[in-house]
């Protein structure tokens, strides 16, 4: 079987269309560049009849130069993905191949713009995002991966071969590269982006890796959340010492050198003495906390009630609580095995820990900020007022509003816990070292770089893209939540 | 240069090209601005014209939102990026500003055309001395030397009344006070020597007997350099006070525009009628002469009615006629430059009585529910912060504070900012706990009983209404959810249906439709707003409620409808109202008793004829003249203090307003500076904390006085 070449037949078509496309809106971008120099600026007149007309010049000229071009770069791009699509396997080359495992990816996203730009009046600050085209880019490429990521990692599509299978032949071969005894021109007959050292299939590790990622990186934020949070809110609306102390803690362990805890968390000594254990069976217990308190201020003038719905949600979260922290060989082991629901790897533990240890005190200080802000309101003092509670107060009058900050904080930390993720595989720490997550892989594809770039690229590129829409997600909504 | 005086080279006779030009400054001919969002386009101000002749002002009045500020962004050219001027222009000095280069509206704007925002720090640098700002201004402009700028400094300086100039250049606006930031605001515009200077409510954020002062600066200022002006506020007592011309904004438009005279005493526009019978001038009375509140909202920019703009909250709309057509400005026979935009405006009847509205029973006045005692409330602060070594101070927010309210009863208690309202309500609601004295609430003491121990039935019957309507609702909880949390706490109803039932009669208490329940604050009013404040207030059956400035963050319009719906609950709730305001006007309205506060100290108590009659304790009488009344036929003492308030930090010895009182001469061997006076009855219920000998206080006369008609 002849191995894949990059765009195959359409190529004949499509690859000078844009590169002619691509180069003039190159120029056009140099020469609006050079003329925002010269040209008089853009100005609206408005005529005696009450109607507003632009003078734009040579300068609107080009602008309107360039809004066209890059349509066309655009209808370039999304031509390369249809005729993928919908061309039969491997006619449309590596890139049409690839965009035809994703295809199920495309649908969803497709389906989500629309009933997101239709109903987008009733959606609140989500439904403003799609007035934003930055954010609208962020939230394409953050939902491109969460889509991967599901399709991938529940449903087993998308992905042409097993994460970790080796292929003798394949080591480090290129993209598009045939698999020995394969015969049909169909899904798994090649390695579509080529293999690794392993000879295993960049491709699929690259989409189970996703899975990884999106899994971990938020878990791992949220739990960061709810530390700073915690711990945030009373500084802020307490102040006093107790603000006075933490703050100094919280100073103490940004200035401490992370990597040096990284190694700390992982020597076997460690290990041994139960330290990460009871560390994570602190961490863990917050969340229960966090609802205890949330749920009891709530709900405390009705005990019943309270009572009720505390049982309830303690009594789920308890177990999950107990399954996590309890593990056979190690310090924590008392549950009886059929109540110990699930394990966790050390590895990710130390994610988790590095995660929470490295962001919490960040959010922190934009909580407390936060509450000192809020605190002031004349609602806090009406509640005060009618004899609420300091949780409370904290929890149902100031958190609420403080959202906003703090949802667009969330987008930027899941990028950065992403990149820890990466940083910690890089290490070699954290997660088991034939895991496909983005980060492991770069760092096992990083000492052939030289002569077989791919297998660190496209994990690298996989990275890149995810963060970038992070970023550009947690850009629009500031942006919109600025706006009214 | 130097050695001239500033008002010998008045600029407003020459044009901008240096010549003599004696036309209007400012002409403003069917100007149309709109803002531009993502959603629509928000027409802020439609066919408005306006006209300022040289050393004259001109007074903009209107609600908020109705684009008086947008006028004059408008006038200075600077709408931001996304309001522009879609049609008509704006011409000063016969020059059209719409089509002049960036470079010559710049030179205009500093040099020609000034502008004093609302905020003083908004216009200041705070890191740059208050010289340094003002001598930038003519080193820019005009390119002078820095001496000459300097001595240019020192003469505006002192002509704004600020004590020892030099040491003021030689400060940062930070070591000012709000007042004396705001005259360096005034001083830094007249640095450029304007032909227009435009005003933006300037005195919002100062006290009344400061606005007072900065308003009669402005006065003489204006009249001594010739400045026109353009004063935006929305207070027709200001204007009244400030201005020879007024026009009246409605939603976006000019609805009446003349003399001061014309529109005070023979206005020609339903609008301008029901604003002012919504004011509470003196004589009006909340039983049997109260307000007359407007109906309805006004209307959004983009929801617009069709025809008249005020006609679905006009009392002699026709339909079929007020609603068919564009209505334009038309002048009014027989006056001269009077313009009004109604076309019924002949043919009602302007001098037709008001029609009073149901004479209310005032409530009886029953027993003592709350006596304070010689409350003293005293806190402790670092002096010198950083590491508070040692050195204490004691700010004494609440001096021996002794007054009882009785059940229906409204008390009123008056002062300008930092006199210890806000710590007293604190204590009274149990958020502090007094320093020492007692505070009865039904014979049980709860002066020193913080809110965590206080019986649910306690917090119930002490309620509060807070000032900024924008602030007093949590912005993610419905209306609903917050006022069945209050149920809630106070332990009302069994259940959640019996709260539900509960919160949907509050509403109605209110005269809110019950539909509101579901909704976010952001969907209401202000006036919406402070409605549900008071129905989350009363929602634990309330016996006294404390009222911090209900409504003076709203609308007049919306105030009267307040009010009005205040003191409706009170008679029907025998409640002790404190209602904490610094104005006077609707202090008289609706208060049985006042008492007047400064510096922690009660100057003043009596009930409200008593306080608003003489004799007054010196305070009051400024406090009195201070406000400005929208009624050409009042005559008003004229007291203005010198300086300003005082900080609590360093109370001044002896009498508190000794730094200020005019009568301190009156009372031999300095006995102001040395002791604190003390509280002596002048008459029954009336009680005064001064040294004035009675023939003193005999010999004062009345403050305000209506002029027979
Ligand atoms: N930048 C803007 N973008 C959109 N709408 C605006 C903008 N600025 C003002 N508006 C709208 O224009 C209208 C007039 O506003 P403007 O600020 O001139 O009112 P105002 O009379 O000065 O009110 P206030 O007394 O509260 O100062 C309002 O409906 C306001 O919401
Ligand atoms: S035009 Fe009609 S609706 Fe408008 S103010 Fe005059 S009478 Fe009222
Ligand atoms: S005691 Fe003296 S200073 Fe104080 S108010 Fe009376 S006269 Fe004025
Ligand atoms: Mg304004």
């Amino acid at each position: 079987m002849d191995p894949l070449s990059w765009t195959g037949a359409v190529g004949a078509i499509l690859n000078p269309a844009l590169l002619v496309v691509s180069g003039l809106f190159i120029v056009a971008i140099i020469l609006m560049i050079v003329l925002s120099f010269f040209a008089p600026p853009v100005t609206l007149q408005s005529n005696a009849d009450g109607t507003v007309m632009a003078q734009g010049g040579i300068f609107g000229l080009v602008e309107t130069a360039v809004r066209g071009l890059l349509f066309a770069l655009l209808a370039v791009i999304v031509a390369y993905v249809v005729s993928g699509i919908v061309l039969p396997y491997g006619d449309a080359g590596i890139i049409g191949a690839v965009n035809k495992q994703f295809t199920p990816v495309w649908i969803s996203l497709v389906v989500t713009f629309v009933v997101s730009i239709i109903y987008k009046r009733k959606l609140g600050i989500y439904g403003k995002l799609f007035d934003n085209i930055i954010g609208m880019v962020g939230f394409g490429l953050v939902m491109f991966w969460v889509f991967t990521a599901i399709y991938a990692g529940v449903f087993d599509m998308i992905a042409t071969h097993d994460p970790l299978s080796q292929v003798s032949g394949l080591k480090n071969k290129v993209p598009g590269v045939p698999v020995p005894g394969a015969d049909v021109m169909a899904p798994g007959s090649h390695y579509l982006l080529g293999g690794d050292n392993l000879a295993r299939d960049v491709f699929s590790r690259m989409i189970h890796g996703s899975w990884i990622v999106v899994q971990i990186a938020p878990l791992a934020t949220v739990f960061a959340f709810m530390v700073g949070i915690t711990l945030g809110l009373p500084a802020g609306y307490f102040g006093g010492k107790f603000d006075t102390g933490l703050s100094f803690l919280a100073n103490l362990v940004l200035a401490f050198p992370v990597i040096l805890l990284f190694y700390l968390l992982v020597t076997p000594e460690m290990v041994e003495t139960g330290i990460p254990s009871y560390m994570a069976a602190v961490l863990f217990i917050f969340p229960l906390i966090f609802a205890l308190v949330l749920l009891n201020s709530r709900y405390h003038t009705q005990p019943a009630l309270r009572t009720i719905i505390l049982a309830i949600v303690l009594g789920v979260l308890g177990v999950l609580y107990l399954s996590l922290v309890n593990q056979a060989g190690t310090v924590l082991h008392f549950l009886p095995g059929w109540l110990d629901l699930f394990d966790v790897p050390g590895g990710i533990l130390v994610v988790f820990v590095s995660v929470v240890f490295v962001n919490s005190p960040t959010i922190y200080r934009i909580v407390r900020g936060l509450a000192m802000d809020i605190k002031t309101r004349d609602y806090v003092a009406a509640a005060q007022t009618r004899g609420e509670g300091p949780w409370y107060i904290m929890l149902w009058e100031i958190l609420p509003n403080a959202r906003g900050p703090l949802i667009v904080d969330f987008c930027l930390r899941i990028g950065y816990a992403t990149i820890l993720l990466g940083t910690l595989g890089f290490f070699g720490l954290g997660l088991p070292p034939e895991s496909p997550d983005w980060g492991s892989t770069i760092n096992a594809g990083r000492g052939l770089l030289s002569i077989y770039p791919h297998p660190a690229l496209v994990p690298a590129i996989a990275l890149l893209s995810m963060v970038l829409g992070l970023n550009l997600l947690a850009d629009g909504l500031r942006e919109e939540s600025l706006k009214d | 240069m130097s050695d001239q005086s500033l008002a010998d080279q008045s600029p407003s006779d020459l044009d901008l090209n240096g010549e003599v030009y004696d036309g209007p400054i400012l002409e403003i001919d069917k100007l149309s601005i709109s803002f531009f969002t993502r959603l629509r386009e928000i027409p802020a101000v439609m066919d408005f014209s306006a006209k300022v002749m040289p050393g004259e002002a001109l007074g903009l009045v209107g609600e908020s939102g109705c684009g008086k500020s947008t006028v004059a962004l408008g006038v200075m050219q600077d709408l931001g990026v996304n309001g522009r001027i879609v049609g008509g222009s704006i011409k000063f000095k016969g020059r059209d500003l719409n089509t002049m280069s960036p470079e010559e509206l710049r030179d205009i704007r500093g040099s020609q055309i000034a502008m004093i925002y609302q905020e003083p720090m908004a216009s200041l640098n705070p890191a740059m001395k208050i010289g340094q700002q003002l001598m930038e201004v003519p080193m820019i402009h005009e390119g002078i030397n820095e001496k000459a700028a300097y001595q240019r400094a020192l003469e505006v300086v002192t002509d704004v009344k600020l004590p020892d100039p030099k040491r003021i250049l030689n400060s940062y606006p930070h070591q000012l006070s709000g007042g004396q930031q705001q005259r360096i605001v005034i001083a830094m515009a007249l640095m450029s020597k304007p032909s227009l200077l435009i005003l933006d409510e300037p005195t919002t954020a100062l006290d009344v007997t400061v606005e007072a002062a900065v308003v009669e600066l402005v006065k003489d200022l204006g009249k001594k350099y010739g400045t026109s002006m353009l004063f935006i506020s929305h207070n027709l007592g200001l204007v009244l006070e400030t201005c020879d011309r007024i026009c009246v904004m409605y939603s976006g438009e000019a609805v009446e525009r003349g003399s001061i005279e014309d529109v005070f005493d023979k206005m020609r526009h339903p609008y301008t009628q029901a604003l002012f019978r919504s004011i509470p001038l003196p004589g009006a009375n909340k039983n049997d002469r109260p307000l007359v509140a407007i109906p309805g909202n006004f209307p959004l920019p983009h929801e617009r009615p069709q025809g008249c703009n005020f006609g679905p909250r006009c009392d002699y709309f026709e339909a079929g006629r007020c609603d068919s057509q564009d209505i334009k400005m038309a002048p009014i026979e027989g006056d001269e430059l009077h313009e009004t935009r109604c076309l019924k405006s002949d043919e009602i009847d302007w001098n037709a009585p008001v029609v009073a509205g149901e004479t209310k029973t005032k409530g009886e006045i029953g027993d003592v529910v709350l006596r304070m005692e010689d409350l003293r409330k005293y806190y402790e602060v670092n002096a010198s912060s950083l590491f508070g070594s040692g050195t204490k101070k004691v700010v004494k927010a609440n001096e021996t504070l002794s007054f009882e309210a009785r059940e229906s009863e409204t008390l009123a208690i008056v002062g300008e900012s930092g006199c210890g309202k806000s710590t007293f309500a604190k204590v009274l609601m149990g958020l502090e706990t007094a320093t020492s004295g007692e505070i009865l609430l039904y014979n049980e003491s709860i002066g020193n009983t913080p809110i965590e121990k206080r019986s649910t039935k306690t917090i119930a019957d002490v309620q509060m209404v807070f000032q900024n309507p924008f602030d007093t609702l949590n912005p993610s909880m419905t209306v609903g959810r917050q006022i069945i949390r209050a149920l809630e706490i106070f332990k009302i109803g069994n259940n959640e249906g019996e709260r539900r039932t509960r919160m949907l009669e509050l509403l109605d208490l209110v005269k809110l439709p019950r539909a509101f329940a579901d909704r976010m604050p952001r969907q209401l009013s202000g006036g919406q707003k402070q409605r549900v404040g008071i129905a989350r207030a009363f929602a634990g059956d309330a016996k006294i409620v404390v009222a911090d400035e209900p409504v003076s963050a709203l609308d007049v319009s919306v105030q009267a409808a307040v009010t009005d719906l205040l003191m409706d609950i009170q008679r029907e709730h025998k409640t002790t109202l404190l209602f904490i305001s610094h104005d006077l006007s609707i202090v008289r309205y609706l208060s049985d008793r006042v008492m007047v506060m400064y510096l922690g100290h009660v100057v003043e108590l009596g009930t409200t004829d008593q306080v608003f009659s003489p004799p007054y304790h010196p305070y009051t009488e400024a406090l009195l003249s201070a406000v400005p009344i929208a009624d050409t036929s009042v005559k008003k003492k004229h007291i203005v203090l010198e300086g300003d308030i005082p900080s609590a930090m360093n109370p001044p010895s002896g009498c508190p307003f000794q730094t200020r009182c005019n009568w301190k001469g009156h009372v031999p061997g300095g006995l102001c500076e040395k002791s604190v006076p003390p509280v002596r009855m002048v008459a029954e219920g009336h009680q005064i904390k001064c040294h004035l000998s009675d023939d003193d206080l005999a010999s004062m006369e009345p403050v305000i006085q209506i002029a027979a008609e």
